[in-house]
């Protein structure tokens, strides 16, 4: 009697355990605080943890590519999510266009000295401009591009100060020692240290568009494929739009 | 010259060095076992140690007070001095390690200038060489003036003959009876071997300890 | 190597050569402090002095950002009073560099200090010689030896100088970016091969400059 119980409660642990599956999600810095908000809703929904890498969409993939353990990929442009599925690492019938940004140009909160068009940037008195590295990573790319489309690049590039990632940009704008930076307007809604200066419509602006997929290596594809359809379903979308960003219909 | 040493203390490893004593001979000797305080005494002397109580005079010019702080460097002493070790600076040459002493350029007596010393001590042709590549002998007779150039009006030596051979002994004792006569300068001799003090000292002090436990000439000391 | 590689490494060994010389001077006088003095709290200037050698590279770059970014106690100060701007600027490599360093130069310069002996300081100074000639002419001729090593290995360190530099300088091509930021940017970007003639270059910089040290500090003079 006493060993059946026993065999019941192991069983009951080890059933526990087997269902809640344990979820890996790499996604783009500026995807942070909406992802922890919404990972929060679904741990509690669906009893599956979920593990978040934030970084450079471009270091999050090369991790990737080299083999880091990971169910999800959620990037901040089409380039790095193209690269990963050129390299058969997805399961492309998961992969989904979900939201897009815009660009901002912000100075410190309590600045002077603010520029009124992105041409302004070109001035002396703007000595650095902070950006994500302009090379790879997707939030440098849109603004580097969009100066090159508005033909400053070339007179703004020798004050570029490239960071790691997006919030990377932002700190160095909110610590002062850069006079502006680009990122996204999702990041300059969440910190009060700085202020946007310029918004770049979506109409004069790059495409921004973040993807997301279930990558072929997941150990739990099934419990991947739940929460992707999650990030595009009402919860998720209305939490998206709350923190700014702007949801594909 | 008279130096004196009145109511020193200076505590050292296992006992305490504690004397009160007046020289006043050309030359004066030290006699005492390893360990009994010589160098420490003498580096007292030169202002290189520093006791906790007593005075030292030099010609009546107090250089040392314990109460009073007075502590004059050793810079300002004019006391020379040759350890045991010699010191000779091994990066210059010799005639570079002779003037070192040189204060402000060649000294007006012609008594102590490079050429007369280096005649008397028998090292002018010395000058080139590399300190280190000297023998026993002439490495001890480049000390000697080297202290002797900067005009002290004292010479303190440590143990000077330590590492010679008895020919070499016997051939640097008229050297140091040069330096009395010729360079009157008072010396006080310290030492281990009580042959060198009776050649050489007009009076002996005996040091055990710490402590001096007998004075008087060479014969009446150092006899039994 | 292309020409742009090449300015990394001249660059690098520029700022290297920099960062050394501007520690000399200050390293030197600790080193000697430490080697010829004792005074209460000794210890905790030994320990400050260290501190660079064990701490978390990133975290003394860290602590650079914050005394010397515009905002910072050293950064406004510059910033207001010279307008010079330290942080993503060479200037904050040279900082970096020397920072890191600095604790290697003073210890091989403490070591040679301590390997004089106080005997031939003594006998200078019966010869009539003040402190500063004493110094001058017979400790640092004599510690010299020890002294060039220490500086050829802090040359070394800051020519492979990373945390702390990616933090307080960053990584801006052309103007702060050395052979260690761009041998891990290229590794970022997923570029190995482009990575590669970096690597051997500065293996072989640092090989030369620590075998030269070795040789210098092995030629005793006989004391």
């Amino acid at each position: 009697m006493k060993t059946k119980a026993l065999v019941v409660f192991v069983s009951f642990l080890f059933s526990a355990g087997i269902s809640a599956a344990e979820l890996t999600v790499h996604a783009a810095a500026s995807l942070a605080d909406a992802m922890k908000e919404i990972g929060a809703a679904y741990e509690k929904e669906s009893g599956d943890k979920l593990l978040f890498n934030f970084g450079a969409s471009s270091l999050l993939a090369r991790q990737i590519e080299q083999g880091a353990p990971a169910d999800l990929f959620f990037s901040a442009d089409e380039a790095k999510m193209d690269d990963l599925e050129k390299k058969d690492l997805l399961l492309p019938e998961t992969r989904h266009s979900l939201l897009s940004n815009l660009l901002v140009v912000v100075v410190a909160a309590d600045a002077t000295t603010v520029p009124k068009s992105v041409s302004d940037l070109t001035r002396p008195d703007y000595r650095k401009l902070a950006l994500a590295e302009p090379q790879s990573v997707p939030a440098g790319i849109y603004a580097r591009e969009y100066l090159q489309k508005m033909g400053l690049w070339d007179a703004v590039k020798e004050k570029v100060v490239p960071t790691e990632n997006v919030r990377a940009a932002l700190v160095a704008v909110e610590s002062g020692n850069v006079e502006a930076g680009f990122v996204y307007k999702t990041d300059s809604l969440i910190s009060k240290k700085v202020k946007v200066a310029i918004e770049i419509s979506a109409a004069e602006g790059p495409k921004i568009s973040y993807p997301v997929a279930v990558l072929k290596s997941s150990r739990e594809p099934k419990s991947a494929k739940q929460f992707a359809v999650y990030l595009a379903g009402p919860t998720a979308r209305s939490l998206f739009e709350r923190l700014g960003f702007i949801v594909a219909k | 010259m008279s130096l004196r040493l009145h109511q020193i203390r200076l505590p050292l490893a296992s006992f305490t060095l504690e004397v009160d004593v007046t020289f006043d001979q050309p030359i004066a000797g030290i006699f005492g076992p390893s360990g009994a305080g010589k160098t420490s005494l003498l580096d007292l002397i030169a202002g290189l140690r520093r006791p906790v109580a007593g005075t030292v005079q030099i010609e009546n010019e107090t250089i040392f007070e314990a109460g009073s702080r007075l502590n004059l460097p050793p810079r300002l002493r004019r006391i020379g001095y040759v350890p045991q070790d010699l010191a000779l600076f091994p990066h210059l040459n010799v005639r570079a390690n002779l003037v070192y002493g040189y204060q402000s350029g060649v000294p007006e007596n012609e008594l102590f200038s490079l050429g007369h010393v280096a005649e008397v001590m028998e090292i002018a042709h010395l000058f080139e060489r590399n300190v280190t590549t000297l023998s026993g002998g002439e490495q001890q007779r480049v000390a000697f003036s080297r202290a002797i150039l900067s005009a002290p009006r004292l010479l303190l030596l440590d143990e000077p003959m330590s590492s010679l051979d008895l020919r070499l002994k016997e051939r640097l004792i008229p050297f140091l009876l040069r330096i009395r006569d010729e360079f009157r300068i008072p010396l006080v001799y310290v030492t281990h071997h009580a042959g060198e003090l009776s050649a050489l000292c007009d009076e002996v002090i005996v040091l055990e300890r710490g402590q001096f436990t007998a004075r008087g000439a060479p014969p009446d000391v150092l006899a039994p | 190597m292309t020409g742009e590689a090449w300015q990394i490494v001249f660059f690098t060994i520029q700022v290297s050569a920099l960062s050394t010389l501007l520690i000399l001077p200050v390293g030197i006088v600790i080193a000697w402090l430490m080697a010829r003095r004792d005074w209460p709290g000794k210890a905790v200037l030994e320990t400050v002095v260290m501190l660079p050698l064990f701490v978390p590279p990133v975290a003394t770059g860290l602590v650079l950002l914050m005394l010397f970014g515009r905002h910072g106690p050293l950064g406004s100060i510059l910033q207001n009073g010279f307008g010079i701007d330290i942080v993503f600027t060479w200037r904050a490599v040279v900082l970096a560099c020397a920072m890191m360093s600095f604790p290697l130069l003073v210890r091989t310069a403490q070591s040679a200090f301590q390997e004089v002996n106080p005997r031939f300081e003594d006998i200078a100074r019966t010869l009539g010689a003040s402190e500063w000639r004493v110094f001058g002419t017979i400790t640092l001729p004599l510690a010299l030896r020890g002294i060039v090593a220490g500086a050829v290995l802090a040359f070394a360190r800051a020519l492979g100088e990373f945390g702390a530099t990616a933090v307080v300088a960053g990584m801006i091509p052309g103007k702060t970016m050395t052979i260690s930021l761009s041998i891990y940017q290229n590794i970022q970007l997923g570029h190995d091969a482009a990575a590669l003639p970096l690597l051997f270059v500065s293996i072989g910089i640092v090989f030369i400059t620590v075998f030269c040290g070795q040789i210098i500090s092995k030629r005793k003079r006989p004391v």
